[in-house]
């Protein structure tokens, strides 16, 4: 399927080559990835791409119109910038059309060794303020940046006239505790900091044990949630865990929701928004496919005038349930 | 890497489907008259998917068991880069795992082909991992990776024979929904009294938990100061 003429990018998560290609042949105007190591905030076993994989990756996208975004948004370990700096010199060769960044010194390695490589700032750096993202833009030539999950559509709206570069926002996926970039949860229960090493909740410290007809997520030993018969189980991340407080048991930071805002996609355009994010490297091509080709009708009614068409999208959301989050902020 | 004893602690329920009949017809079968078959599928992959092989190099020790919980038999994958190895086994009696998957044989295939989402269909408990969750998501994502289309494989395995055998296949297929659908509607014709129950049943309990919440809302806000 050839990318659309959309007013707005649809960039589409690819944690291997077949969800890359899925993303693609369902529509997706670029995809998003990460090398196979620490260098990015999906280091799940089995996930991600080697050199060659990304430039067969380059080449499937090019020939179909569509573009490759890399992903290395970690902060690289004191002393030891090698591999980040590599990533970035191999994402440059092999023709990306844009890296994505997070750390300063990253950023200034990229913009000095490669002044032609198109730059954009991750929601790892947590940039939400006009004069953060004027710094990385001055400082970097920034050209977009990925905002992080705390502003409503009316600031979004108002930081949009107050930056000289493009916005790109989530729309779809798993949400994180308002922290992004700076959340140490994960770091406390495992050691393995979700910033430096690049997976939040690492697989390795994750067991699930059958109770009867419950099941017991763990997470670095820590119980995280009791599921009953029947309930639908998550990820155990902290800050979606099922705790016992003051006599209740409660999700104490937030529910195992999933963000969906198809229903204000407009509103999103009319804010300045140039590209929608989906969440989900760490997720199947069948995901990604549904996923993408959802989002896809939706943008491309929008841009026809029309309203988006009404998705059914529950059945791959986490615990079932979806939110627009900080864009609506509801709870207020 | 650590080795858990292989116990079926919970049992999955199979669902009511043409696999679990043949699953009872196999019964008598031994494993190792299969064994040629699982020798040829990891030929396959040896040779089409070895991608697959490569994303699971960072587990040479691990012992994956895989459930069908819909026949009568289980499958061990040791993915060891020398020598993979996909053994068949009547159970896990008497051995050691990394991890294990369970789930019906059907839902087995659509992950492998990568039509279903691993991690919805795990998180509506339709798939029970024990162990390791570290390999089985390696493996997951090795899988899924590597856009597995069976038929193709299957194709490419048989060589001349394909076209005649696909053939059979495609009437076998039809024949499989046929039989999928009949007993469907036989399952339906001994539980549909009992699942409208049962239903009834979840959409009051549904009811009672809304009003649980709304109850629970105005008492946090009459304790706020």
């Amino acid at each position: 399927m050839a990318a659309s003429q959309s007013p707005v990018e649809l960039v589409c998560p690819a944690g291997t080559p077949a969800a890359l290609r899925a993303a693609i042949d369902a529509g997706a105007d670029c995809v998003y990835l990460g090398f196979r190591d620490e260098t990015n905030a999906r280091n799940f076993p089995g996930l991600n791409f080697s050199r060659e994989e990304l430039a067969e990756g380059v080449a499937y996208a090019h020939a179909r119109g569509g573009r490759v975004y890399v992903a290395i948004n970690t902060f690289p370990r004191a002393g030891h910038p090698e591999i980040w700096h590599r990533a970035v010199d191999d994402a440059a060769r092999l023709g990306v059309d844009a890296v994505i960044l997070a750390d300063l010194g990253l950023c200034d390695y990229a913009a000095r060794k490669h002044p032609d490589l198109r730059l954009h700032l991750s929601v790892q750096a947590s940039a939400s303020s006009a004069e953060a993202i004027r710094f990385y833009h001055e400082a970097f030539g920034i050209r977009r940046a990925v905002l992080p999950r705390v502003l409503t559509v009316s600031e979004i709206a108002g930081l949009g006239a107050a930056v000289p570069v493009e916005m790109e926002v989530f729309v779809f996926g798993g949400l994180c505790v308002m922290a992004e970039g700076r959340c140490a949860l994960s770091s406390y229960a495992t050691g393995k900091s979700p910033n430096m090493n690049g997976a939040c909740s690492p697989a390795s410290h994750v067991r699930y044990i059958e109770k009867g007809d419950k099941v017991v997520s763990q997470l670095g030993g820590f119980t995280i949630n009791t599921f009953g018969a029947g309930e639908p189980a998550g990820y155990p991340t902290l800050c979606k865990g099922r705790f016992e407080a003051n006599g209740r048991l409660n999700y104490l930071f937030e529910e195992p929701t999933s963000l969906n805002t198809l229903s204000i996609l407009p509103e999103m355009i009319a804010a300045g928004v140039r590209a929608f994010k989906i969440e989900g490297r760490q997720r199947g091509r069948a995901y990604v496919a549904n996923v993408v080709r959802s989002f896809r009708q939706a943008v491309d009614a929008i841009a026809r005038g029309e309203t988006p068409p009404d998705m059914a999208l529950e059945d791959i959301t986490e615990g079932g349930r979806q939110t627009a989050g900080a864009y609506e902020r509801s709870w207020r | 890497m650590q080795y858990q004893r292989t116990e079926r602690s919970r049992p999955v329920d199979p669902p009511f489907s043409p696999v679990l009949l043949a699953g009872v017809a196999l019964t008598p079968v031994p494993p190792r008259l299969l064994q040629p078959l699982f020798d040829g599928v990891m030929a396959v992959v040896r040779r089409r998917h070895p991608d697959i092989l490569e994303r699971l190099s960072a587990y040479p020790d691990a012992v994956v068991g895989i459930d069908p919980v819909d026949l009568p038999f289980v499958l061990i994958l040791e993915p060891r880069p020398d020598r993979p190895r996909l053994t068949v086994r009547r159970d896990f009696s008497d051995m050691t795992t990394t991890a294990v998957v369970r789930g019906p044989l059907s839902l087995l295939f659509a992950l492998a082909e990568g039509r279903l989402d691993g991690d919805a269909v795990f998180f509506s408990r339709q798939l029970v991992i024990e162990g390791d969750t570290e390999v089985v998501l390696a493996l997951r994502n090795a899988v899924d990776g590597a856009g597995i289309d069976l038929d193709a494989d299957f194709a490419a395995t048989l060589g001349p024979l394909a076209r005649p055998l696909r053939r059979v296949g495609l009437v076998g297929g039809r024949l499989f929904d046929r039989l999928s659908r009949d007993m469907d509607l036989i399952r339906r014709a001994l539980v549909g009294q009992a699942l409208k129950g049962v239903d009834a049943q979840s959409a009051r309990l549904a009811e009672l938990e809304s009003e649980v919440a709304t109850l629970r809302r105005s008492l946090r806000q009459r304790e706020r100061p």
